[in-house]
């Protein structure tokens, strides 16, 4: 028998691939058919593996190709079919009908994680909802755009379609479009360290939604605003927004909520430096994301928080472990733009283990950014901990040069809080 | 030498995880399916005819909970529709929690690819629904028996330290390495030190420099395979600031770092044709140019090369110069395997155990004979640097002076369910021993079928079929 001819590496891979959007999801199968090679397992190498390391065997990825041209077709047919329920609908003259159909559409996008194609047909959604007598679907729309400009960073933008969302809701008595638009504007003004403006806004939606009894909402809201209490250094009132959060959100069943409360809870006990209830809190998170339908990102968000705990308490065995069980959940669920995070976490675990090799996972997170993630917030992230990491082995210009364009990239999209960090690291460095 | 491994002297037996009466601590998760009231119902009977302690919870989050509470020693989880899935799920739920408890997973209709993996990820057993009095019974006497472990006094290991690592070893393999370590350390001869990985080609490099002219230069090791091809041109030659984008400040290469010392290119196989020249021009001519300058730099450095690829295949394959081959392989030392080291498996296991309890401030003075066992019997496909994972793992996790089975990772935990004694009327089919055999070449091969179809000798069809076949 001859020798079988070693796997592609990713890195290689991609690089034959052109940047055309129908290729997208042959983009994603490649990801996920990747396999890290079972020579490198256990290679002086073996602990920085990354995405671009790991092999594909073309033959492995021509027998899955069926099953993603099936995901492709269902997806494209779903869309077809909801175009075609408009359609009919605008042939009926029930244009409350047509939005509906528009706006499914564009859900349908997003559960593909398509978000930009799905701004275009809420955008469609909204043109046809200005039309119409009931706003209710205009509300619905504007916050559509408003979730799906917050996903994409673009936070003037959410935060001017919430507050026409909101006019046209309380003008229309829709208490359930209020309270999401008011969300939405909390979420806006919190991403750009509006604490006061945030906290406002959440506290009204908390209002509205205590009005109508609706515990689902109040849990997310005490979640939301136990979040911000944190960010603002209010641990108690953090600690007693989340316990209320709990209490509304296991009356509700609620699996997923609930899993994010005490994602939320676990992060809280760690500010407090209370290593085990932490612990405790994110392992029970994880059940909750098990028992709730599959939520791939939420667990990764769990596992992430759950390797930082590892990582601050000097934990790096369990850190590193838990980091690649989060990058496996990344890989297989899709979720490659939250390799960069993932990728950025091993980094800083390498760097405070004295490890200069450890720049490697820095690289490929940039490479990442640029390439299959596409996110400037990331990519300002990854340069801020690619520059401490520089700092720490006493690499001071390098250190300042990373900081600088983190600072740079954050200044741009006004994200203020995190350019205020970006220029305290700086000063640190400098002095 | 056959290292010394005495009952004599042994600590006294550490505390078994059974508490004093014998009674175990048994917790019943029925999960959110339906139709499962009758499990708990059944098992709190036998339990209670066995002598159990046990307590039941209703779901995943509240089983969590008691996790977080209480110290049990065994886990009774109804799997539900995702069974893979939640195996998964509990195999990691269960790491880390308090006392290690083992897991019972119990399925409808349990698949052999189910049952396969549990036993992979160390599950004490599966059993199919409706449970049998006579199946739940025979797994908790398992967990019975894995509490019989005698501890094994861990010897003093004698090594040679080489900065902050150490050669251990007294095997006939490992002494011919030792001479010929010896005698090419204080020439400055190029060398290729081959072997698997994790079989420590590193520390013989380190050693030959400690050991060489040059030892009071600098040590700079690049492992090639782990840096980006695009980075790894720079990472060695430098480059000047500005002549790409990202060369943000002008940089060292290691082949400067290494300067009046050694550089030590681990993983060599990996780098692409092109770097491959550049070095071969490095070595020849003793000098290098930095990326983007045009100032040739004078080196002057010991080159130690390693790989655990087949370089002659390599060469045959054209993926690596023949030309350099012949320059870095004027001396070439081959490690061997863990495997071909016979009792020094032990003494690694000592020096390892003792090191590590050192660095995590943990007294650790025995091994159990069981866990012994288990670690001479695991095949070490990643020879020394598996079995330093799995012991500096294992010290992290004991509660007292002994590491014991349940302190080594999950799939150690499965070999032993695999070993356990089974009755007479449990006896392998030839079906399910090949399934088995399938199964753990696959998990070798990291689930590359056409790697495993070759170890096994059939045609990657043939592979296809029989995984459909037994659910793999």
């Amino acid at each position: 028998v001859s020798a079988p001819l070693p796997p592609v590496r990713v890195e290689k891979a991609l690089a034959l691939l052109p940047e055309l959007e129908a290729l997208a999801p042959l983009r994603a199968l490649l990801v996920a058919t990747s396999r890290p090679d079972e020579r490198s397992l256990w290679s002086s190498s073996g602990p920085y593996l990354t995405l671009g390391k790991r092999g594909v065997q073309p033959d492995e990825l021509r027998r899955r190709m069926p099953q993603a041209f099936h995901t492709i077709a269902e997806h494209l047919q779903a869309l077809y079919r909801a175009f075609v329920e408009a359609l009919e609908s605008q042939q009926r003259g029930d244009a409350g009908a047509v939005v509906a159909a528009l706006l499914r559409a564009g859900r349908l996008e997003e559960g593909a994680g398509r978000v930009t194609q799905a701004g275009a047909w809420y955008q469609v959604a909204l043109d046809v909802a200005g039309a119409l007598q009931d706003r209710r679907p205009e509300v619905e729309s504007l916050d559509s755009l408003g979730r799906m400009a917050l996903a994409l960073g673009h936070h003037a933008d959410a935060a001017r379609h919430f507050q026409r969302a909101l006019a046209l809701a309380e003008a229309e008595f829709d208490q359930a479009g209020a309270i999401a638009a008011c969300e939405g504007l909390g979420d806006a003004a919190r991403w750009q360290g509006q604490w006061a403006g945030a906290h406002a806004w959440y506290a009204r939606a908390l209002r509205l939604a205590e009005a109508s009894a609706d515990h689902r909402a109040i849990g997310r809201l005490e979640r939301q605003l136990g979040i911000l209490a944190r960010q603002q250094g209010d641990l108690a009132a953090a600690g007693e927004h989340l316990r209320r959060a709990r209490e509304h959100l296991e009356s509700a069943d609620a699996p997923q909520e609930l899993a994010r409360v005490l994602n939320a809870q676990g992060q809280l006990e760690a500010e407090l430096g209370r290593r085990a209830p932490a612990s405790a809190a994110y392992r029970e998170a994880l059940a909750w994301v098990q028992r709730a339908p599959r939520d791939p990102a939420l667990e990764l968000s769990v596992r992430i928080n759950l390797a930082q705990l590892d990582l601050d308490a000097g934990r790096f065995l369990e850190a590193d472990e838990e980091l690649r069980r989060a990058e496996q959940v990344a890989i297989a669920g899709s979720l490659t733009h939250r390799l960069a995070q993932i990728y950025t976490l091993m980094g800083r675990l390498r760097g405070a283990q004295g490890d200069e090799t450890g720049f490697v996972f820095f690289e490929q997170a940039i490479e990442l950014c640029k390439t299959l993630e596409r996110s400037a917030a990331t990519e300002a992230q990854v340069y801020l901990e690619y520059g401490l990491f520089r700092e720490r082995l006493g690499q001071r210009e390098e250190a300042r040069a990373y900081l600088e364009r983190a600072r740079t990239i954050f200044d741009s999209l006004g994200e203020a809080v995190e350019r205020d960090r970006a220029d305290a690291e700086l000063r640190k460095v400098s002095a | 030498v056959r290292p010394q491994l005495s009952l004599h002297g042994s600590p006294p037996p550490s505390p078994s995880r059974k508490k004093e009466d014998g009674q175990l601590r048994l917790l019943v998760v029925t999960g959110q399916e339906g139709g499962t009231g009758g499990v708990v119902q059944s098992v709190r009977q036998w339990a209670a005819d066995a002598g159990l302690e046990i307590e039941t919870a209703s779901d995943l989050p509240r089983a969590v909970r008691e996790l977080a509470a209480k110290r049990w020693d065994v886990v009774l989880a109804v799997l539900g529709e995702r069974a893979d899935e939640d195996l998964s799920w509990w195999v990691d739920a269960l790491r880390g929690a308090a006392g290690s408890p083992r897991l019972v997973a119990a399925a409808q209709a349990p698949s052999m690819g189910l049952v396969l993996r549990a036993e992979k990820l160390g599950v004490l057993d599966v059993l199919s629904l409706p449970l049998r009095r006579d199946d739940v019974l025979q797994a908790l006497r398992r967990v019975r028996a894995s509490a019989t472990e005698v501890p094994v006094r861990l010897a003093t290991v004698e090594h040679h330290a080489v900065g902050t690592y150490a050669l251990v070893g007294q095997s006939p393999a490992m002494l011919e390495v030792y001479k010929l370590l010896a005698r090419v350390a204080p020439s400055s001869a190029t060398v290729l030190v081959s072997g698997e990985s994790g079989t420590g080609k590193e520390v013989v490099a380190r050693a030959i420099h400690q050991s060489g002219t040059n030892a009071a230069g600098p040590f700079v090791a690049v492992n090639c395979a782990a840096i980006p091809e695009n980075l790894l041109e720079s990472e060695l030659f430098g480059h000047e600031k500005g002549a790409f984008t990202g060369a943000i400040t002008r940089k060292i290469g290691r082949f400067e770092q290494a300067g009046n010392g050694t550089l030590f290119l681990d993983e060599i196989a990996d780098m692409s044709l092109a770097l491959q020249a550049k070095i071969l021009r490095a070595v020849q001519e003793r000098e290098i140019e930095r990326v983007g300058g045009s100032e040739t730099i004078p080196v002057d450095v010991r080159l130690i090369a390693a790989t655990n690829r087949d370089l002659q295949v390599a060469i045959a394959q054209g993926r690596f110069r023949e030309d350099l081959y012949y320059r870095l392989a004027v001396v070439t030392i081959r490690l061997p395997r863990l495997a071909e080291r016979g009792d020094d498996l032990v003494l690694l296991v000592a020096y390892f155990a003792r090191q590590f309890a050192e660095r995590h401030g943990k007294q650790v003075h025995a091994i159990s004979d069981r866990a012994l066992e288990l670690l001479r019997l695991h095949s070490w496909v990643g020879n020394v640097r598996e079995l330093r994972n799995v012991i500096e793992r294992a010290v992290i996790v004991a509660t007292d002076e002994t590491l014991r089975v349940e302190h080594l990772p999950d799939e150690f935990r499965g070999e032993e369910t695999a070993l356990a004694d089974r009755p007479e009327g449990a006896l392998l089919t030839l079906a399910e021993l090949e399934a088995r055999h399938m199964a753990r070449i696959l998990a070798h091969t990291n689930g590359q079928i056409g790697a495993a179809a070759e170890i096994l000798g059939i045609h990657r069809n043939t592979l296809t079929r029989k995984m459909k076949e037994y659910g793999l």
